[in-house]
């Protein structure tokens, strides 16, 4: 290498290493633009969609649809709970349930007022010389229900109307309870 | 704090939507139903929402399905059965009917009652008159044998004279222990039919019978 190259490499080396004067507020700007950085990702998925929020601020009539959508839906909310039976407003009556069984060891009542007998919520009824009887609050309304005799055997109640809808080949009775007058 | 309270809303709005979106889903039919089963039956339900037609019922027969040991595909032809008898019954008794008039239509119509003339019925009966019992009595006394449109005139009869339900359950008892014994079925219907509602005019009593 020629001298006259040699020395100015040298010279470009001893700039190199020749510490960099910072600007003392250097350390907060770049700790400041990481943060930013971190922050835009963080919004992105249903953060990002909430973030965006601030994008719509300024728009009055997205506000007034985003209202207008929430009480939309709550409408809808309280238009199915009145479709729902009288269950749902809690107005019951009692209802006595009688089934002439004399050989039968056991007596459940089952119907939609108790989900079929599902989770083990038969009702289940008392023998007195062969007259089964058991009284449980019934919602008011229509239902469908049977006795379930020994555990096996389904049987419609004689003392009631029948069932026409689709019973699964197993007989069922129609209950009509209606709100008492007081 | 406008970004913070509009952000409270959208949170508000996606939350509403969540719980009604799960209110959809029973989670008795999720537990009991095979995925095949669940599947199909929560596409029934989620139309008949859609048509507007109270769902309550049909659940309530998948319960009844699954209680009596029925297995998926006897339980999706028994809810689809209900699903469209229900659609008939909604449409031809119109807003005015309640679930359960429209449940008890549903039934009538199954044991072969004419839409058309169930929704005869309510338009005569006035809208403050609930037709469920006599809808219920009418399924019943059909499916003993006696003739629709002999069932259909002796509880319309019932239904104009005023006859309240506690009439009409004495009604159908008297029918079906008149068929029991030997009477035919038009017959019996249509002379009790003729005095069955001695207690119009008189005042409701102070609690219904409910004994079963």
């Amino acid at each position: 290498m020629p001298e006259w190259q040699r020395s100015t490499l040298e010279l470009i080396v001893e700039e190199l290493r020749r510490p960099v004067k910072i600007d003392e507020s250097f350390d907060r700007r770049v700790m400041v633009h990481v943060r930013r950085t971190y922050a835009r990702r963080r919004r992105r998925g249903i953060a990002g969609v909430l973030g965006a929020a601030s994008r719509i601020t300024h728009h009055p009539a997205w506000a007034a649809a985003l209202a207008a959508g929430i009480v939309a839906i709550a409408a809808m909310g309280v238009a199915r709970s009145r479709q729902r039976p009288a269950t749902a407003a809690g107005s019951h009556e009692p209802v006595q349930f009688v089934l002439v069984a004399p050989t039968a060891r056991s007596v459940a009542v089952v119907g939609d007022f108790n989900d079929w007998g599902l989770n083990d919520s038969a009702l289940i009824a008392t023998n007195h010389e062969g007259v089964w009887s058991v009284t449980a609050p019934v919602p008011t309304g229509v239902h469908r229900y049977a006795y379930v005799v020994n555990g096996k055997d389904w049987v419609a109640d004689p003392s009631a109307p029948r069932s026409a809808g689709d019973d699964f080949g197993m007989p069922s009775s129609v209950l009509v309870v209606e709100e008492s007058t007081k | 704090m406008r970004i913070r309270l509009l952000r409270g809303l959208i949170a508000l709005l996606l939350g509403t939507a969540a719980l009604t979106t799960a209110g959809a889903q029973d989670p008795r039919i999720g537990t009991r139903l095979d995925a095949p089963t669940r599947a199909a039956i929560l596409a029934i339900v989620d139309s008949a929402r859609a048509q507007g037609i109270p769902v309550e019922p049909l659940l309530e027969k998948v319960y009844e399905g699954i209680g009596k040991g029925a297995d998926g595909p006897r339980i999706i032809a028994a809810v689809r059965s209900l699903t469209n008898e229900m659609a008939s019954a909604h449409k031809a008794l119109g807003t005015v009917a309640s679930t359960d008039e429209i449940k008890a239509a549903a039934s009538a119509m199954h044991a072969g009652v004419p839409a058309v003339e169930l929704g005869r019925m309510k338009q005569q009966s006035g809208l403050r008159r609930s037709l469920t019992l006599p809808f219920t009595v009418l399924a019943d006394i059909v499916s003993r044998g006696v003739p629709v449109q002999a069932a259909a005139n002796a509880i319309r009869s019932l239904v104009g004279a005023g006859a309240r339900d506690a009439d009409i359950n004495t009604f159908q008892r008297n029918v079906k222990v008149d068929i029991e014994q030997g009477a035919p079925p038009a017959a019996a219907a249509e002379t009790r039919a003729k005095g069955a509602a001695p207690s119009a005019g008189k005042p409701e009593r102070d609690t219904p019978d409910t004994t079963r």
